[in-house]
């Protein structure tokens, strides 16, 4: 993954950044790692392995996400 | 679309791979094939929502390269994401007051790799006015249950998505006060309200809270619904569960369902859906009844899923 991406994605899990996505899969994904993050921030890095995982199944769905998030 | 018994039988016989909405005495008399069933008289069709026990919503599943159907029970539905088509969509439906759809509804937000397999379906409902039981049908053994989950696991072909999305009515009022709730729970006594915990039957009395509007939960932008099913002797009883540690706020009221629908279906864009599904609550408090909600058509239901199962929202999946 991107690491501007990545470093956004964090930033978005973590609440600092907001995105809404056109996807109701990824939105509900944000939403889910949000809350693991929240009981246990330590979890980042295993949440971004989540959302990369996601992204490489539906890659096509997801790249016009990832290039919105790319220009926050 | 809306086929007659008849209509729907050759369909059947023809081989074709369905999803069926109908009365359940309509649905008892097709005979065995590739489809799954499950009960509700009320429809979404072209010509406006109905109620009939003539009529089937029948979806052909032409998009499919192959079907499997499988029945499961509480102790075993999340084999779904076990059993599913790696690269497909899963169709569920339920039986409304079913163990099973209890269990789901708690528990599919937690359930890893769930949001790894688009999951779209229903809760199957009844008549009304004449009450009765919610069924669910495996067309491919012909067999009814009031307490299973059916599942249709459909393989898309190669380079093919299966996309779900709302269509949501609802909207919350920032200016409102967040609640939070101790549990995952279907049945609520005690709340919290901007950290303050109160008797939640009391906060809705006391509010003047209209219970026909749903509690709100943001999921990163996308409002999720839980409709409230009945308060009463201090209880409030919920259609879905409530989330431990998820902020609501109830929803502000709507007072024209039909241009409310209007305006939401124009935002989502043009859209292909390859099935849909509206709620009971939103046909009932909303009166549909006669009313178009186009491009969507299918069954008016007793809860729906896109995922995780959720209440007063329009459901729809468009392969991409």
């Amino acid at each position: 993954m991107d690491a501007n991406i990545e470093n956004k994605l964090k930033l978005m899990l973590q609440g600092h950044l907001k995105y809404t996505s056109d996807n109701l899969a990824f939105n509900m994904l944000i939403k889910k790692l949000q809350r693991k993050i929240e009981e246990n921030p330590e979890s980042i890095d295993i949440c971004i392995e989540e959302i990369d995982i996601f992204a490489d199944k539906y890659s096509k769905i997801v790249a016009t996400d990832f290039a919105r998030i790319a220009a926050l | 679309m809306l086929l007659t018994l008849e209509e729907t039988i050759d369909l059947i016989k023809k081989g074709r791979m369905l999803h069926i909405a109908a009365d359940d005495s309509l649905l008892a008399q097709l005979p065995a094939g590739q489809w799954i069933g499950g009960t509700t008289p009320y429809l979404i069709t072209e010509e406006g929502a109905i109620h009939t026990k003539e009529k089937l919503s029948v979806t052909a599943i032409d998009y499919a390269e192959e079907v499997r159907t499988a029945v499961y029970g509480k102790y075993n539905v999340f084999q779904i994401v076990e059993e599913c088509y790696e690269d497909g969509l899963t169709m569920l439906i339920m039986p409304f007051g079913a163990e099973v759809t209890t269990k789901y509804a708690k528990e599919a937000p937690e359930v890893e790799e769930l949001l790894m397999h688009p999951t779209v379906g229903w809760v199957s409902g009844f008549d009304l006015e004449e009450g009765g039981e919610a069924k669910v049908y495996d067309g491919t053994t012909g067999k009814s249950y009031t307490d299973r989950a059916v599942a249709m696991y459909i393989k898309l072909p190669e380079g093919k998505n299966a996309v779900i999305n709302i269509v949501n009515i609802f909207e919350d009022d920032k200016t409102d006060p967040i609640i939070t709730f101790p549990d995952n729970t279907l049945d609520v006594r005690t709340c919290s309200v901007n950290g303050q915990e109160v008797v939640f039957a009391d906060y809705i009395r006391r509010k003047g809270i209209n219970t026909q509007m749903p509690l709100v939960a943001d999921y990163n932008g996308v409002y999720i619904n839980t409709s409230i099913k009945a308060v009463e002797d201090g209880k409030v009883s919920l259609y879905a569960p409530v989330f431990k540690g998820q902020g609501y706020r109830f929803a502000t009221e709507v007072s024209d369902y039909v241009a409310k629908f209007d305006e939401k279906i124009k935002m989502a864009g043009a859209v292909t859906p390859v099935f849909s599904c509206n709620c009971i609550l939103n046909y009932m408090y909303g009166g549909l009844q006669g009313k178009k909600t186009p491009p969507y058509v299918g069954p008016i239901t007793f809860g729906e899923i896109a995922y995780q199962l959720i209440n007063q929202t329009l459901v729809y999946c468009e392969i991409e």
